[in-house]
């Protein structure tokens, strides 16, 4: 009795899918458990400790959920964007001008109190979506490939901030180190209890990925999005512009990054520093949140959560055994290694061939 | 087909070995250590804002961590790279989950993030390195090169033939400003007309940008170098074109042997062996550290001069410096002492515009240094935020 490995055409259902990427965590979890080996380090003990202090911990369930929010944001704008076929990697990019943006309404443009943080993130809406909008411009009137343009702008827009926080920004009250000046009271996000949720950032994240829902199964919009999907050529002959519903897509998922940016700026570090240290590459995160939760925005709830979990986690075991934090980057980058393997390995099959066969 | 198949038996196999591996080791349990009942155990977190081997900041401070744990009441764990946004976090677990009873947070961007956890838990003692914002449980540190820059000052006026000498700094903050006015304030002491040629890097660890920026001042002709930031590229590479440099932070004597002529070296063991030493004898305690502004300079044993602990000036070098050896050393013994009768911020000081900035006898005052933003005279290049 021999057998095979072949393609498996049908798409894969939904307890293939879920029951692969669990093995794919198990057999992550196996391989840096051998890495926990070499450090003397017993991996089932580090596993429980890690669990307890995270899931099994009210402090860890609340730094992922924080961790989670703009990895939601970015996340659930991307699947929307990535079903078109446009391939935003600028996610990043567009939360640093929606921090910047927030951060103009906060420091410098007098909006009275009460008005402050719908402005914030209004603004973060704005600055994130024309960011995005730039690119479809590029690629609609001159065809320049959407993943260089998304990509270098990302650049750009760190560097804007760098200029903005050692230059005409640079906060007074900081002698002379490279950060905006606090933002005022009015202008910071409420927390959920103790914890540092900024519970005003979750719930538009909640409604966005309820919206992007309702898009892609009510609206015309969502249509035309599963239209080109299918075959941009049917959708031109049926009247679908293909860049008018990308400008459209590529504006809100920009502008959710954009929120994502001003949530992290307004919720969490009440000012503008280095944007390695705003972003963090939320943005390029988001990009496997979208991914791992296929063309359903519902399922980036549980992926944005599984990643925030995987960072969570690294940190935690960094602290409690004292490994290098290169050690560290390393088992969440093999977590994410084998989520993704198991992504292409749901496409085959393995087909027993008879013996007369 | 087949190699991919027989790759993936090889790792379910490994995947089963391992998992047999883990039962084995699992089962035997390592037997809980229980040491002789120590009367009061102190566990003290360090939060770093780089990689611990990052041959700088984070490198020293975890040098000193190490120092530290060998004290028999002292019990650490640290954590690295850490964003500046995850302080309160990263405190919250350390004090929570791991049960810190004294939090160190060494770099500045920690700042709000320390204050913000020290209302959270007014019982646990923190420290925060660069800040100026302090609480009844939250003190800050420094250790300051600015005398020892004044020192290789004097060192790099006496060796320059050009009257150029180069200097790398990271960013144009008052902590960099203050190294590069010490450091010309001691070039121009014996060498009165030279000048100081600053490039800026924009980073704290940027191996090629310091390397640009040094192969750029050469060019101008410079011949002695300097910098303030993590690398020991401007050594390298200054040695590598045959000129004399001086190594900051860490040890760089051994990067060349032939070239380092002296350097700044910090000991952060002496603060955190004094400050726990005082936390575990009960005087400071996390009620009265509002006004604990801990210094380090010279005086205080917090920095050293020398590219190597032990050697303040390259033996290969003290017959090229003269005369100025001999001053170098008279100037390190009036800065050590308990009095500093000697400080080089003292007035009367112009700055490079002509514009008096200390008056004749002053001394500038911790204030004045730690926000300061005029270029000495003799200060050549860009100069943001000059005033």
């Amino acid at each position: 009795m021999g057998f095979r490995i072949e393609k498996n055409p049908a798409v894969p259902s939904r307890m293939v899918v879920f029951s692969f990427s669990v093995l794919s965590l198990f057999l992550a979890s196996a391989v840096i458990g051998i890495i926990f080996l070499a450090y003397g380090i017993n991996p089932i003990r580090a596993y429980t400790d890690v669990l307890s202090k995270t899931l099994g911990s009210f402090y860890g369930l609340s730094e992922i959920i924080r961790k989670s929010i703009p990895l939601l944001l970015c996340g659930a704008g991307l699947l929307l964007v990535f079903r078109t076929s446009f391939w935003n990697i600028g996610a990043e990019g567009q939360i640093l001008m929606g921090a910047l943006a927030a951060t103009w309404a906060a420091l410098f443009s007098n909006f009275p109190d009460f008005l402050l943080i719908p402005c914030l993130f209004l603004f973060g809406f704005i600055a994130g979506a024309v960011w995005g909008f730039i690119p479809t411009v590029l690629k609609s009137r001159f065809r320049i490939s959407e993943v260089i343009t998304t990509l270098m702008m990302n650049y750009i827009a760190l560097y804007i901030v760098l200029f903005l926080i050692h230059g005409p920004w640079k906060g007074k009250t900081m002698r002379g180190f490279a950060y905006t000046d606090k933002f005022p009271a009015s202008a910071s996000l409420p927390l959920i209890g103790n914890t540092r949720i900024h519970w005003p950032t979750l719930i538009i994240a909640l409604i966005l990925v309820a919206a992007i829902y309702i898009i892609l199964t009510r609206a015309k919009l969502g249509y035309e999005i599963k239209v080109i999907s299918q075959s941009p050529k049917a959708g031109r002959y049926a009247g679908i512009s293909y860049f008018k519903t990308v400008f459209w897509v590529m504006i809100i998922s920009g502008g959710a990054a954009g929120l994502a940016g001003a949530g992290e700026v307004a919720g969490i570090h009440h000012l503008l520093r280095h944007p390695n240290q705003i972003s963090m590459g939320y943005g390029y995160t988001a990009i496997l949140v979208a991914w791992l939760a296929r063309s359903n925005p519902v399922i980036t709830i549980m992926t944005a959560l599984l990643m925030a979990f995987i960072f969570v986690a690294g940190d935690t075991i960094q602290l409690s055994f004292g490994l290098p934090s290169q050690i560290v980057n390393v088992s969440t980058g093999l977590i994410l290694f084998f989520l993704i393997l198991s992504e292409g390995m749901m496409r085959y099959r393995i087909s027993w061939k008879s013996k007369e066969g | 087909m087949r190699k991919t198949l027989l790759f993936t038996g090889v790792l379910i196999l490994a995947c089963l070995f391992f998992t047999g591996l883990v039962f084995a080791t699992g089962e035997k349990g390592a037997p809980e250590v229980s040491g002789p009942a120590a009367e009061k155990i102190i566990k003290v977190g360090f939060i770093y804002v780089g990689p611990i081997g990052d041959m700088g900041w984070t490198h020293a401070h975890n040098q000193a961590r190490l120092m530290v744990e060998k004290l028999p009441w002292v019990e650490t764990i640290y954590q690295e790279s850490v964003p500046e946004g995850d302080t309160l976090s990263t405190i919250e677990r350390m004090i929570q989950q791991e049960k810190c009873d004294v939090v160190f947070t060494t770099s500045f961007g920690f700042m709000d993030g320390t204050i913000d956890a020290a209302r959270k838990f007014p019982n646990i003692i923190m420290a925060h390195a660069s800040g100026f914002k302090r609480a009844p449980n939250v003190a800050t540190y420094m250790a300051d090169f600015y005398q020892v820059y004044y020192l290789n000052g004097l060192m790099a006026g006496a060796l320059t033939k050009t009257g150029k000498i180069g200097y790398v700094g990271a960013f144009p903050i008052p902590e960099v400003k203050r190294h590069i006015n010490a450091y010309t304030i001691g070039v121009r002491e014996v060498n009165p007309d030279a000048e100081v040629h600053v490039r800026w890097i924009g980073a704290w660890f940027d191996p090629p940008a310091a390397t640009e920026a040094t192969m750029a001042l050469i060019d101008e002709g410079c011949d002695v170098f300097a910098f303030t930031e993590d690398t020991s590229t401007v050594v390298e590479v200054a040695a590598k074109n045959g000129f004399p440099s001086f190594g900051h932070y860490s040890p760089m004597y051994d990067a060349s042997p032939d070239y380092v002529v002296s350097g700044q070296l910090v000991h952060w063991d002496v603060f955190y062996l004094r400050f726990l030493g005082l936390v575990y004898s009960g005087i400071l305690n996390s009620g009265n550290l509002e006004n604990l502004d801990y210094w380090g300079l010279l005086r205080e044993g917090d920095v050293e001069l020398g590219a190597k602990p032990g050697m303040p000036v390259n033996p290969a070098w003290i017959g090229r410096l003269g005369d100025t050896h001999d001053l170098v050393l008279k100037r390190l013994e009036q800065m050590k002492n308990p009095q500093m009768v000697f400080d080089p911020f003292t007035g009367p000081l112009y700055d490079r515009k002509g514009n008096l900035v200390l008056p004749a006898g002053a001394r500038a005052d911790y204030l004045h240094l730690l926000t300061i933003e005029w270029a000495a005279k003799g200060v050549v290049g860009p100069w943001p935020n000059e005033p």
